[in-house]
């Protein structure tokens, strides 16, 4: 026992301690929190803020005028309050108690600065054609007067029905290249509003009254437990499952490639026989497994802690069953020791890490599958399909887990039963290892496939 | 006291090729074994058995009295002939981390490891990465690594090769201390000036096949000189002419020497006294087979004297492994 932790502790220094790890798996969760901080900073000044003109060809001559008043600065400037008030009533008191001025930077960026629009209405009888000219004009190159944002086209018909058919025509938009998006969609609604104005208008309607009349706001749902009720996060529902299961596969596959990487690297550094002169090849094997597991579970518990902490900042802790987390470590336990062994018998086998690949291969799409199919998993788990997996393994342990995390998860018989069946697959994996494992190291020349590997269980 | 080593009908097959084939051998504690054959004999395979590294297909083995060395694992020094270090460990800290493997982990371990290392003029290293030593270098901590936690037996698969002659001459020196403290050494080569210059013992594993396993000495009074050495006073005599002196069989210049074969029945002393008489040498001398001699006869297989050497060998080897069983 002693020689193994000795080796294991080795293996998780030589791994742990190295520039690449602290880079790859500290650095880049603190890097991407600063970048979320910085990237609205960034992106406060990015768009310009947007003057020119509108064309109208208004036939009717019933919309040109309520274009402009839908258009006019003051108008524009109240809609976006609106927005920006609705939005911050979406968000999470938690979000919007901590982020302060920075959310409101956010918001902000998100609506973007109010755009100086100028309505100009053409000659009904104008040349189409002859007015999209304007719109050709590279901005900036040409003078200020020429700067049109867009040609709006309406039908005769728009307001008051053809006669003939008794349909209402509609309207056509142009537009210039690379117009804001946001100021595009205000000029459209603003083109809608002044069309179904004017048709409520000539029906003798009230238009207040039947925008009253109209009017539902949207409502969110709450989610009521024995905790008590909150408003139901749509969001953190969906996340949660893959949130689970992607924690569990990058932990699992993170350590158990390490370990492939090491393994190989010791046969191909021909230190192995030394080692084996000291330990006996499952002293080797094992204390290589544990190490790594401790890199993994190093990896588990800090993204872990960090989904916690960003749980704890939205108020939503609540929404993580604790026996969630425990089944978490029991699962990356059970996951790891199959992939860990497999991935140790193949370092063993081959001579370098691009022969590893050809051998893993196969394996690594098979493990993907409960991260391919996490959507319709998660959806519906407890479809046959999910359950099948379940019991599966070597991807019975991420399936469990994604079904458990989901919104309606399994029994808890079927989640002991998954455990039960994971381990029986882990201990096979690990004597199909350990027979790999002894024979493999001391074999160099031909790249072995995988009856060479069955030939060597056979053989030892 | 039990033997060091006592293997019995080892056999070791890879796929239809018989690597190792009923090898007998015992090494009695304290002993210095030089095992030696050309490339491809067997000699790292019965290395790796002997450790337990590679399991046996048939036969039995003892180390240190032990069943397998899988028990006595940290009382044996390994220096493998494939050599390996972790490239990336600092030297010191990968001495610490070989001998707390085999069960060294005294107080004073980092000192014995600064001390080991001035030892072979590496006092400074300890602190190095090991991919920043040179391959000799490189060589001396691995051999360090074998003796540092002092084994009662050493295995030594080719340590000389890759050293320089200064180098080299430190590893035997240090061989030979391990060996005076007590510890029996067993050591692999084929450079045989090592083999005789060291070992008290010989084997000789040629294809799978022990053909030779016998004490120095006993080797050298065994192959009785058949040939002499000669180099005339006068340089530009022609000393061919002496092979008609009866008693020689055939003569081969070499440079300024010659060599010549003598008859089996011929008397050493009076084919010399023929010899010097009929033309004055500056050197004349009974030549010994060294072991290279015996190397080459037996690996080659050519000669006569390789097949009555090994039908020898086989009838000796065979009663001295009897009469230690």
């Amino acid at each position: 026992m002693k020689k193994i932790l000795l080796v294991a502790q080795r293996e998780f220094l030589a791994t742990a301690g190295t520039r690449a790890f602290i880079f790859g798996v500290l650095v880049t969760p603190v890097l991407i929190g600063a970048m979320i901080f910085i990237l609205p900073r960034m992106m406060h000044n990015a768009p310009p803020k947007v003057v020119g003109d509108v064309a109208i060809i208004d036939p009717t001559g019933e919309v040109a005028p309520a274009l402009t008043a839908y258009l006019t600065a003051d108008q524009l400037a109240k809609r976006r309050d609106a927005d920006y008030k609705r939005l911050q009533e979406a968000m999470p008191a938690a979000l919007r108690s901590s982020g302060g001025s920075r959310v409101d930077a956010a918001l902000s960026t998100a609506l973007g600065e109010v755009p100086i629009l100028t309505v100009v209405s053409l000659n009904p009888g104008a040349d189409v054609e002859a007015a999209k000219h304007p719109l050709k004009a590279v901005p900036g190159k040409e003078a200020a007067s020429a700067n049109r944002l867009a040609l709006i086209v309406v039908s005769r018909d728009a307001v008051v029905p053809d006669a003939g058919t008794g349909a209402f025509g509609s309207y056509q938009i142009f537009v210039r290249a690379k117009l804001d998006d946001r100021v595009e969609e205000e000029i459209s609604d603003g083109i809608r509003d002044a069309i179904i104005g004017a048709r409520v208008r000539k029906s003798g309607l009230e238009r207040t009254r039947i925008d009253t009349l109209t009017r539902i706001d949207k409502v969110t749902s709450r989610t009521v437990t024995a905790g008590g009720e909150d408003r139901t996060n749509e969001v953190l529902n969906q996340i949660m499952p893959a949130a689970f299961m992607g924690l569990l596969l990058v932990s699992v596959m993170l350590s158990g490639q390490y370990l492939l990487t090491t393994t190989v690297e010791e046969k191909q550094n021909r230190v192995v026989e030394v080692l084996l002169s000291a330990t006996s090849p499952m002293e080797l094997m094992v204390g290589k497994i544990f190490g790594q597991m401790a890199v993994g579970l190093l990896v588990l518990a800090l993204y872990l802690g960090l989904g916690v902490m960003a749980l704890l900042s939205f108020a939503s802790l609540g929404m993580i069953d604790p026996t969630l987390i425990v089944f978490l470590l029991l699962f990356f336990f059970i996951a790891y020791l199959t992939v860990g062994a497999f991935m140790a018998a193949i370092g063993a086998a081959v001579n370098d890490i691009r022969e590893a690949q050809g051998l893993m291969t196969p394996v690594m799409m098979v493990i993907m599958v409960p991260w391919i199919l996490w959507m319709p998993i998660s959806r519906d788990p407890n479809s046959v399909f999910a359950i099948v997996l379940s019991f599966l393994p070597p991807v019975s342990s991420f399936v469990m887990m994604l079904r458990m995390a989901s919104a309606s998860p399994p029994p808890l018989w079927e989640s002991l039963l998954s455990v039960v069946v994971s381990a029986a697959g882990a201990v096979a994996m690990l004597w199909f290892a350990a027979k790999v494992f002894r024979i493999g190291l001391l074999m160099f020349g031909k790249p072995p496939n995988f009856a060479t590997l069955v030939r060597w269980v056979r053989m030892s | 006291m039990p033997d060091a080593i006592v293997l019995k009908g080892l056999t070791k097959t890879f796929g239809d090729t018989v690597a190792v084939r009923d090898l007998d051998l015992v090494v009695p504690q304290g002993a210095l074994y030089g095992v030696i054959g050309p490339n491809g004999a067997g000699k790292t395979t019965t290395i790796r058995m002997i450790l337990s590294i590679q399991m046996p297909d048939r036969g039995e083995l003892s180390v240190l009295g032990h069943r397998s060395a899988m028990e006595a694992k940290d009382q044996i020094g390994y220096l493998p002939e494939e050599r390996g270090l972790y490239k990336r460990m600092r030297v010191g800290h990968f001495l610490a981390y070989m001998a707390r493997l085999k069960g060294d982990d005294g107080l004073d371990l980092e000192t014995r490891v600064k001390k080991w290392l001035e030892r072979v003029d590496l006092g400074d290293v300890a602190n190095k990465r090991c991919e920043e030593l040179s391959k000799g270098m490189q060589q001396k901590v691995q051999f360090l690594m074998a003796v540092m936690h002092r084994p009662s037996l050493i295995i030594l698969d080719e340590p000389f090769s890759g050293l320089d002659p200064v180098n080299q001459r430190l590893l035997r020196d240090l061989v030979l201390e391990e060996h005076a403290r007590g510890a029996t050494v067993l050591f692999s080569t084929h450079v045989m000036v090592y083999a005789e210059q060291l070992c008290d013992h010989i084997v000789m594993i040629h294809r799978g096949l022990k053909v030779l396993d016998d004490t120095l000495g006993n080797i050298r009074s065994r192959f009785a000189p058949r040939s002499i050495l000669f180099e005339p006073l006068d340089a530009a005599a022609d000393a061919g002419a002496l092979a008609s002196i009866p008693g020689i069989a055939g003569v081969q210049q070499d440079g300024e020497a010659w060599e010549f074969q003598m008859a089996p029945s011929a008397q050493p002393g009076t084919v010399m006294q023929a010899m010097a008489a009929a033309m004055p040498p500056s050197r004349l001398e009974l030549r010994r087979p060294t072991l290279e001699d015996l190397f080459i006869d037996i690996v080659s297989g050519e000669s006569a004297e390789a097949g009555t050497l090994r039908a020898a060998v086989r009838e000796h080897g065979s009663a001295h492994a009897g009469g230690r069983a």
